[in-house]
Order: structure tokens, then sequence, then C-alpha cells
């Protein structure tokens, strides 16, 4: 009994992550213990689940606070716009640059797409660019307005923003006599705190008149035993009607209206940008024809009798045949043993062309066919979708040199054996050696210990410089 | 009733509690108070290595260069540096205050709230970090008392007392600055990756090695000689757009599964990575060969695998649920001084690669297209740096927080004036000449000229393996040819021939060198690394004699002529040659150069080389190399060889050395402190063994080479790279510090680097315009190389023996060799 009173007492009541005002810090510490995880977690929990079944493009959180939902929000693939209010805008300020896209989202693009924007403002003023969500979050804001201000409130979230989904969270005041120590509000700013009825009743009120339906539920049990519901009451609000609701992206019409004002956006790397996507086919084409090349230098150096050309049909048509791609080929050395015995064996009839697809050898270039690129290399393939789409990325792209008629990638071959040479004559010295020479007599000798510091008299000797 | 009952006990135990909340705020304020002693200020409040080596203060403690620490000689030129002043109003100063709370609050994070309530009051500039507030402005009053309530309506009375007016250059004020600048980089777009920024908008790409190339910047401000100032350099990351997963899937491909985990841990080990779902940097320190992302770990009070951790939290899916994890031992200590955190487990499939591993860095190919991207020519640069400030300033955020400061940065890049020291004369024998100073190589210049003395080398062995016996039979030719005219006399080798493994040619050595072999000459058929480590091992310690390897490859009849003089050359140093000389004005003096390697494979033990002048003429030198031994400080070893040292200078000259200039390369940043306060006394000690009387003058000089500051020379109207020879002494010097810069080596593309130079002890009573042409004069001193390198001789030398004994010997050379620069 003692003990967990103890515990117990010194969780005060400390249930909301706004809630900054308290004698010690070891109370927020103890919270663990009785909400595990703690509170604000599992209702940042309860918005993640909703948005992993739910799956939403474009999330507006009013009341965003320090951020910590939408920082774990913007992992989440579905989303595409992820928009914070609030009305804090040194809170705001200070927490933007967590919202950055991590290092590793420039190395590996997705095709998924990804815009954070933040706003200072009020959420009982009316902003068009956050009409037309598909959820909106407002994770214990409402106790914060008065209550006189909550019909505005009700107006500008279900009346202007109009969304597909709302999510309300506010503090359940039925349990707080089973928060000890507690008198008054959960936290100093609570302008109210709502019993199940009067949340109930708001919510009724809401969805009569916008014209959505409603379910409740919350975060964080009662012990058992006691029937006062969850410790944070949460509304989940559907729209139903559709017809006086413009489901379209805020469009700049002179009768909108642009109250908050835009602390930060940033757009996330992806590849439906077209030079994100240019720039990642590129590397990716230009790698496979190097790798290509290396493959095919490797062979002529090796074996000087060998034709290129010949082994490469053939290797193509085995490596068709058996529904392996260039790409697990190429990657995996080591298969080569067993592939070597196919491409010196039959299949020469092949004479290699663009429209067969398959790398030929040209003046000492090699020519590897977009058609090619696409059907063997699946990474090029999910990329460019087509050879179509794939010449036309790679036309503009200055560092692929395309054959006249864009089908095929030119490789010049030659290169490497350019620079060798080069590197051997700047070794090689010509000319011959006529420097000017002297005697080593009649020159000016230094003595440079009659100049050092002399710890007994402050002042340097000056130089007497012998010649 | 119940609930009646549980609030009477509650009271009881909230008295009590506070009770001990009293005892618990006594111990608290006096950790504060005892914070003020040494102020520093991090981002978040951690305790972070000193990267700046501030706080060493050397040059109060050297008379002689109390007032002016400059050199004269040479002709003055006009330099511009990548700096960049920090420019405020001339009374700025930054106000510190102590904040103090009643009743007092432990939360450093409820002392933020409750302090930030005040903007009206204090003003929206502020940083404060729990007991100390730091504004741009002079508040009213000396005391000025806010009031807040608690949730509690219980009233909290904050009392802000001014406590100091902080100048622009103190401590604290340079910590701040690089606060607000990091804060600067991030608004800017920048990722931060290790200690630096970099730009992922625009990177380059080096596709046919899936290498991409961010350009970045490395950036300090610090009180530089006379004025604050933001030193600002270009850096380049290479990052590698595979995860760690698909480069162990090429590793595994390979080299099958036998050979696996030994490359694994080869190449990853030492690798940094980026994770995929924070902006952290890791080591790989090991593998965890029984780890699976199925492995779970301890997350508050639950346990969760990290597969299932990684799809709530990051909806990063892991498909490969058989790969293995990266460990990294994180060095941070634990929150508010607790244990330091267990290893990082790490996912490599949600890691990315980044930098070069050793084996990139020595293909030539990659190396080529990364320099083709990386190297950027002076004016390019210098183009940048400007840009990027300008940057800042078109920033409206950014400079919105330098303003709220009251502080900007200047436009234009730092001008400074340098001096360019005159050309060395080159002496060899009774000839001497002059070089290009542009090119800073007399290669040319040397042909036909004897060098000043080469023993002859009567018996000496030629090996090669029997494809390369023609190669053997034109090296000798040419080697003949060339020898005579540089006054090395070559007899006829015994030519042996061996076959192409480690143990025949082990066996062939074993067989013919014997105790008065002078020399053995090795063409090794290929660049593999277990042949020349085999010829070393043996020669250099088992049997030792100097040997010379040559690979096959570099043989080509278009060039053997070159090939041959270097070769010559190189044998006749190694057995003892002199082969040139610059004019050293003084007398019985001992130059040191001490240089350390870290040895990865030896399971990361260090190895220290001391390398240190016999002669007048900086043309004989003693080498001593020591493995550093578990938990043993590299100075130690170094001790004994340091008095080696002296024992065979005084077997050459008969007495022991009036001065001793000690020159110390390979300290890493924030490791001056250790040499100050540890390094110069063990180097005091050792000389002191040899006896009461012996108190030669003392120089030592801390030798950096990778710095961020470079210079542009502006010669008619154009920005080119400052010749060889150009010496710094101001503006972007310590003031604390007796320090120069030299730029004594040419480049031919890109940007010159130049070489820092710290004197951190000295009792020579020598001019710093001396200390500066000594140090430049020994540039020119490096047999290996016509012509003036980026260091001291000394120093070179010692890196060379550090880095053989660590890459390829692993052991202590033998002490027969000691006398000879068997190692170049």
């Amino acid at each position: 009994m003692n003990v967990s009173t103890v515990v117990s007492l010194l969780i005060s009541a400390i249930l909301c992550p706004f809630a900054l005002l308290f004698l010690k810090v070891t109370f927020v510490t103890t919270m663990a213990s009785m909400f595990n995880p703690s509170l604000h977690k599992q209702r940042h929990q309860f918005v993640v689940d909703f948005i992993q079944r739910n799956k939403p493009k474009k999330v507006v959180d009013l009341g965003c606070g320090e951020c910590s939902l939408l920082s774990r929000l913007k992992f989440r693939r579905e989303i595409e716009l992820l928009v914070g209010v609030d009305i804090d805008e040194r809170k705001l300020r200070r927490k933007t640059l967590g919202l950055a896209p991590l290092s590793t989202d420039f190395l590996q693009p997705t095709f998924e797409q990804l815009r954070v924007e933040l706003y200072h403002g009020s959420v009982l003023e009316k902003d068009a660019r956050v009409r037309g969500f598909d959820l909106v979050t407002s994770i214990e804001v409402i106790e914060h307005l008065h209550l006189a201000d909550v019909k505005c409130f009700s107006a500008v979230v279900f009346g202007y923003m109009a969304p597909k989904a709302v999510i309300i969270s506010t503090p359940n005041s039925e349990f707080n006599p089973l928060l000890p120590g507690l008198s008054g509000f959960r936290h100093s700013d609570h302008k109210f705190e709502w019993t199940r009825a009067e949340f109930t009743s708001w919510a009724l009120e809401a969805c009569c008149h916008y014209g959505y339906e409603v379910e409740f539920t919350g975060v964080g049990r009662a012990p058992q035993g006691q029937q006062v519901g969850f410790c944070s009451q949460i509304a989940v609000f559907h729209r139903v009607r559709r017809e006086n609701i413009c489901n379209v992206p805020p469009g700049y019409d002179p009768e909108d209206e642009f109250s908050y004002t835009q602390l930060y956006s940033v757009n996330y790397p992806s590849l439906r940008d077209n030079n994100t996507l240019r720039r990642v086919l590129v590397s990716e084409v230009l790698y496979w024809t190097e790798t290509l090349k290396n493959k095919w230098m490797e062979e002529r150096s090796g074996d000087p009798g060998a034709e290129f050309s010949s082994w490469l049909a053939a290797r193509g048509k085995q490596l068709h045949e058996n529904q392996t791609t260039w790409q697990e080929y190429l990657e995996h050395p080591s298969d080569q043993c067993s592939t070597r015995a196919l491409w010196d064996g039959e299949g020469y009839d092949h004479l290699p062309s663009a429209e067969h697809q398959q790398p030929f050898t040209l003046h000492s270039s090699l020519w590897v066919p977009l058609g090619f690129l696409c059907s063997c290399i699946p990474k090029v393939s999910s990329l460019s979708g087509s050879v179509e789409h794939l010449k036309l990325l790679l036309m503009d792209a200055p560092e692929v040199r395309l054959s006249v008629d864009g089908s095929a990638v030119i490789v010049n071959c030659l290169q490497q054996n350019d620079q060798n040479e080069k590197e051997v004559n700047d070794i090689e010295d010509t000319g011959s050696a006529d420097a000017c020479q002297f005697n080593s007599t009649a020159e000016r000798v230094e003595d440079w210990e009659d100049e050092v510091y002399d710890e007994g008299s402050p002042c340097v000797k000056t130089s007497s410089g012998r010649v | 009733m119940g609930a009646h009952h549980t609030l009477s006990k509650m009271c009881q135990v909230l008295k009590l509690y506070c009770l001990w909340i009293n005892v618990g705020i006594f111990l608290i304020v006096s950790q504060i108070s005892a914070g003020f002693q040494q102020v520093k200020l991090g981002e978040r409040g951690g305790r972070r290595r000193d990267f700046n080596d501030a706080g060493i203060y050397t040059r109060q403690a050297m008379v002689h260069v109390k007032d002016s620490k400059s050199g004269t000689s040479g002709k003055p030129i006009s330099l511009s540096s990548n700096f960049f002043r920090l420019l405020s109003c001339p009374q700025w100063v930054l106000y510190q205050y102590h904040i103090k709370f009643e009743p007092p609050m432990e939360s450093r994070r409820l002392r933020s709230a409750l302090i930030y309530q005040h903007e009206q009051t204090l003003g929206k500039a502020k940083i404060f970090d729990g007991g100390m507030l730091f504004l741009p402005i002079r508040l009213a009053q000396k005391e000025t008392i806010l009031h807040s309530e608690t949730r509690n309506k219980e009233a909290v009375k904050i009392t802000v007392t001014l406590t100091n007016e902080l100048p622009p250059s103190s401590p604290v004020c340079i910590q701040f600055y690089n606060l607000i600048l990091r804060k600067i980089l991030k608004l800017l777009h920048l990722q931060q990756i290790g200690r630096n920024y970099y730009n992922p908008h625009d990177p380059l790409n080096i596709p046919q090695h899936k290498l991409k190339i961010w350009p970045g910047y490395v950036t300090t401000i610090l009180h530089y000689e006379s004025s604050i100032m933001m030193c600002i350099d270009i850096s380049h990351k290479v990052l590698r757009s595979n995860t760690v997963l698909d480069f162990m899937t090429n590793l595994r491909a390979q080299y099958g599964d036998h050979r696996f985990a030994d490359m694994c841990t080869k190449e990853l080990v030492g690798c940094i990575v980026l994770t995929k779902y924070n902006n952290k940097t890791y080591r790989v320190d090991d593998i965890a060969w029984d780890h699976t992302p199925n492995n779970t770990f301890v997350k508050g009070d639950t346990t969760i695998s990290f597969k299932k951790y990684f799809k709530d939290y990051h909806d990063s899916d892991i498909y490969d649920d058989n790969q293995v994890l990266l460990v990294s031992h994180v060095k941070k200590m634990g929150p508010a001084g607790g244990p330091p955190p267990g290893p990082a487990m790490l996912v490599p499939e949600l890691c990315h690669l980044t930098g070069l591993t050793d084996k990139m860095r020595a293909d030539y190919n990659i190396m080529r297209d990364m320099l083709k991207h990386t190297k950027l020519e002076p004016d390019a640069r210098e183009r940048r740096l400007t840009r990027f400030v300008n940057s800042i300033r078109e920033k409206p955020d950014a400079q919105a927080e330098l303003d709220q400061w009251g502080l900007c940065f200047d436009k234009q890049l730092a001008k400074l004036s340098g001096r360019v020291l005159a050309v060395e004369r080159i002496y060899q024998g009774s000839k001497s000449f002059d070089y290009d100073l542009w090119k800073a190589d007399w290669s040319r210049e040397m042909r036909g000229n004897p060098v000043i003395s080469s023993p002859e080398i009567k018996k000496w062995f030629l090996f090669h393996t029997r494809q390369n016996g023609n190669d053997a039979h034109s090296l000798l030719e040419s080697l003949q040819r060339v020898s005579s005219p540089l006054g090395i006399h070559l007899h006829k080798p015994v030519l042996v021939s061996y076959d192409d493994f480690p143990e025949s040619l082990l066996k062939a050595l074993k067989q013919n060198v014997g105790p008065d072999t002078q020399m053995v000459a090795v063409i090794l058929p290929s660049n593999r690394k277990d042949r020349y480590e085999c010829v070393k091992k043996y020669l250099c310690v088992d049997f030792p004699v100097p040997s010379q390897c040559v690979v096959s490859r570099t043989l080509k009849p278009k060039s053997l002529m070159t090939v041959a003089t270097k070769l010559a050359l190189q044998m006749a140093c190694k057995v003892g040659g002199e082969l040139w000389s610059v004019e050293i004005p003084l007398k019985q003096l001992m130059v040191v150069g001490i240089d350390c390697y870290h040895d990865t494979s030896a399971g990361k033990r260090s190895i220290g080389a001391l390398v240190a002048s016999l002669n007048q003429t900086m043309t004989r030198w003693f080498s001593k190399c020591v493995l550093q031994h578990k938990g043993q400080e590299i100075m130690d070893g170094l001790k004994m060889a340091l008095a080696g040292a002296l024992k065979d200078y005084h077997k050459f000259n008969n007495c022991l050395p009036s001065r001793i200039i000690v020159y110390r390369d390979g300290v890493g940043d924030g490791q001056l402190h250790s040499v100050v306060n540890f390094e110069v006394a063990q180097i005091l000690e050792s000389i002191k063994t040899f006896g009461e009387g012996y108190e030669p003058k003392l120089s030592v000089v801390v030798v950096t080479k990778r710095i961020s500051c470079r210079f542009f020379a502006h010669i008619n109207g154009s920005v080119s790279n400052p010749p060889p020879g150009t010496v710094v002494d101001t503006e972007v010097t310590r003031p604390e510090w007796y320090d120069f810069y030299i730029v004594s080596q040419a480049v031919h593309n890109g940007s010159v680097s130049p070489t820092h130079y710290n004197v951190v002890y000295d009792t020579s009573g020598l001019k710093p315009d001396h200390m500066q042409r000594l140090t430049y004069k020994l540039c020119h001193m490096y047999f290996n190389w016509q012509g003036i390198i980026r260091v001291p001789a000394p120093c070179m030398y010692a890196h060379k023996l550090a880095f053989l004994v660590g890459q390829s010997i692993h052991k202590e050379p033998n002490t027969k060799l000691d006398d000879y620069l068997f190692y170049l």
C-alpha cells in the first residue's frame, strides 16, 4: 500500500505534454509508471494507427506545439502533405529544423513524395491553405480555448477546412479524481475540462451542424472497476455530406483567406520530381554501361581472340532463356564459371543490332540499346517505366552519350587507354638539363647563432652578417 | 471514503517528499555554482571535445616572441585567405546573467519555459542553458525581478542578475558564435554529417562507382591574431547510394561464404555510416554475427525486435531477416553523467556508407574521377566561398539570426600580406645551383652532377622472376648508365631468379643474402602486398640489409631512364649516401621529426617513429620506430628513441647537440594539450638522462598538414596559388600561440594547402624569422623527392618509416639499420 501510494503520489497531473510548470521533474519520470507507454505517446500512436488504416494523403495537425507528432508522421509514407499549425511562433521556430529531410533521403529517393509546411496562426482563423485535407488532428488543444471560442473552432475545422476525417482529443475530467495530487485542471492554461457527456454533446452538435459522424474512444485506461472512461477522450469524425464541401486543393481564389504565416516549408526528394528521377536514372544507366564495358575490356584483354559481340549475343540469349537478368549476372561474378561454358558454345548466328536489343561494339565503342537496359536491368525499368520514357529522360542528360536516333547509349572504350598513355608521357622527362650552375664560393654565409635571443639581456643582438 | 483516506495519506507523504526535495535543491545549487568557473555552451548542453585546441596559451611562456612573432625576410606578397571577419559594433558585448528561481526549479526544461515567458522584458534574442542567460542587451537594472506562476498558482520569483560583460573575444562568445553559425548552416538547408555541413540538393555523381559527392563546408569561428573570423573551406563528402546490405551482398558474391566474414570485417570496420531514420553518423566498430533484425532490445519497459521497432516508429520495412547487425560503440556519456549507453546496433539495410575505403583510395580510376570533380582551382575556390557568405546575407531568416545579436559577416575574404622566402641554393659537393621558384623541383638541375657522397655498392643482388628476366637486364643496363654521372659506384650485381610465390622468394633471399651484402633489389611482377611484405619483413627485421623493390610494370622502356635514376638515388640513400644539402646556419644542431601511424590491422596499435639528424648538413639520419603497447602513450617509447638518437649523434660528432629542434607531426585536432602538457616534459626528461650539466636549447614545433586554411595570391589581377616559400605569420594565426604557416610545395592543379607550424616550446632564442627559414630549408631535404615537400624532411622520413612498419612489417626494425634511410 505504502509504496504504491508514494508512487502514485509522485505522479502529479503531468498528463499532458503542454504541462510545463511543475515543482519537480521527478513527476515526469514517474509518469511512465502510470501509463506505459506514456499518455502522449499513446495519443500519437492512436493517430499513427488511424493513418495506417485510412491512408490519408494530406494531414494537418492543429496546435502542433513542439512538432513531436509531426516528426513521427513524417515517416509515414502514405502522407504527401504534412502541415502543422500553432499559435506559439517561438516553439515552432525552434523545432522546424527537426522536420527537414535526413541525409539519406537524398541518397535513395523513392517514388513517395512529401511536403512539410509549418504555419504560425490561430485555429480560430481561416486559411485556405489547409482546406480540403484528408485528416485534421487536434490533440489536446480545444481545452486551451475559451469555451466561447469552441464554437468558432468547430466552424473553422468542420465548416471551413472540411476535411474527410478529424481526430480530436481532450482530457476527460471524470478521470481527474484518479490522478493523485490534482486539484483543478490538469494544466494551468486549460480553460475547461469536459466530462464524457460534455464532450459527446459538443461533438454531436458539430456532426449535426456540419455533416459528420463521430465515434468516441480514448487512451489511458482507468484501473479495473472504475467506470470513468479513458484518461484522454478522443473523438474521430468522418464526413458524410459531400455537397457543400469543396474537396479541391486550395487554388488562389480571390475570396480565399490567408491568415497564417508560413514559417517553414520543405519538399522531400522524390522520384516524381523529374530532375531527381533523371539524376538517379542517369547514375544507374552509367553504372551498368560502365560495368558492361569493363566486362568487355576484361574479356578482350584476357582472350584477345574472343569476339565480344558473339559471346554477348549468346550470353544474352542464354540469360533470357533462363529468366535471369543481366543485373544478377553482373552482380554475381562468381556465377561466371557456369555461364562461361555456355557462351563459348553455340549461338553465334546472332548478328547484333539495335533491333535485337543486344549490346554490340562499333568503332571501338560499346553500344547499349535502351531496350536492352529496360528489359535486363530491373532497376532501370522500374525507374523509367518504358523505353520511350527512358529515351526522353536520357536525352536531356549531358552525361549520357546517345546514338543519333536515341536508341542506344554509346560508351567509348578507348578512354582508359588514352589516359594511360598520357600518364606515361607525364613521367617521361624530355630535354636535357642545362641548369645554371654556380660554384659554391663567394657566397654570403649567415650565422644565426649570432642573432639568437639571449635570456640575460632583453634586446636581440643585431646581425653581423659576414660576407 | 477510500478517496478521502488516500488524500490524507497523500498529504503526509508530500511533506516528507518536500523535505527530501530541499536536500536535493541544495545539491543542485552547489552544482550550478561550480559550473560558473568553466562556462561551456553546447547545442544540447552536452559535453564535446574541443577540436580547436582553445585554452592552450603557449606563447606567453616564450619571452622572445612576446612582442612579435613575425619574420622579416623575403619579398612581400599580397594574399587573401579563406577567412571572413565577424563584424559587430565597436562596443559589442554579450551580457551574462545569473538566473535564480524562488522556489528553485530543477528541470532545465521548466526553467527554460519560465524564462521564455518573459520575452517582453528580455527580448527575442537569448540563449539560456538552465543556469545562465546570455542577452545582447543590458537590462535597465543590475538585478531584475520577474514573476511567474506555476499551475499550482504558486508564485515563482525569478531574479536576473547581471554577472558579466563578455568581450567579443571571450571563450564563451566564441562558443556562442559557433552555435549561431551551425544554426545558420541548417537554415541554409545544409545537412550535417559529422562535424561539417553539406549540400544534398546538387550532388556530383560518379555513377561508374555508385558514388555521390556532396559539396559542403568546414567552418570554425575563432579569435585569430587581430580579429574574430570565420575560417571556411570547401569540403566534399563521398556518399554511396547503396546500403551496407547491398555492399555486404556484393562482398559475399565476390568472395564466397568462407571468406565473407573476414572481408566484411576488413572492409566495414572503421567505416562511417549514415542511418535512414536519424541524422546521425556511426562508426562501425564490430559486426554482431549472432544478431539479426529479429533480435530484441529493451525500449522503455518493453522488449521489441529491431524489425518491429523500425516498422512501428519509422515505417521502414526490413526485408532481409538474415542480415547480421553492425555494432557501434557510442562514446557519448549517458544522460546527466550517467553510465554511457550500450553500443548501438545498426541494421545494414538501413545504413548508407560514407567516405572512401582504402581499397577505393587505391583505385586509380575512382580517384581520377573524383579529383576531376573535387579539385578546385584557387579562383574557383575563392568564388565559391564568397558566394557562400553572400548566400547568408540573401537568406532572410539566416541574416535575421545574426541581426538579432548585432552581428554580421564581412563580404570579402580577409586580406593579408605574406612573404615569399628566397629560393634556397642546393649544394652538391663542390657544385651548387638554384631551382625554379614556381616548379620547386630540381630533378633537371641535378642531372650530370655527382651527389655529395655515396658508398661504393660492391656486393648486391637483383632478384627477379623468370618472366621478368629481360626487364632485369634492361634495368641493369640503365642503372649502369645513370649511376656513374651521379657519382654512385654501382658494381655488377648477382642476378637471382625466383618463382612468383612468397615462399620461393623468401627461400631465394635466405640462400643468397649474406652478411657482406650491401643491397638487395627485387623486381616484383605485380603490386601484390604479400611479396613486398615478405622482402621487407625478412630484410628489415630478421636479416638487416637495405632493400629496394620495384614493380615490373613501372619498367617500361619509355620511362626507364627516369625510373633508373630514381632507383639509383634511392639505393644510394639507403646505404648511407648523401645526395644534396642546403646551407644550415646553426652549429651543433639536431633536428628531430616525429610522426605516428595508426595500424588498423594489428588491433589498432599505434606506431611512433622518430628520425633525428646526425650531421651538420642534415644528410645523415638516425631512425627509430616503436610500437605502442596497449594503454601506453606513444611518447613513452619515443623517449628511449630520443636517447638513442643523442647517443648516436655523439658517436658521429664526438659531442652532444647544443640545440635540439623537434618537429612533431601526427597530432590530431584537440590533442595539442597532451603535447604541451606531457610530451614536452618527457622530451626534457629524456635529455636529462645525459647528466646534470647537459642542457641543450630545445624547441618543439607541432606540424599540422590537415588544416582548412588556404591562401590565394593576387598576381597581376588574377587569383593563383601562392608560390613555394610563402610564409604567413599575421592575421590568421592565433594570438595565444607562436605559430606560422608556410606554403612549401608547388601544386600543378587545385589549390595548394599550407602547412601550419606551432612552436609550443622554445628555449632556443631563435628569431621567428630564423625558425621559419630553418623550417623551410628542411622541406628541401627529403632525398626521395628532388624538390620541396609539404613538411620538414625529418617528419616525412618519420612518416615513411611508421607507414612501412605499420603497413608491412608490424615489428620493430633491426637496430643495425638505425643509421640508414632503409625505409625510403
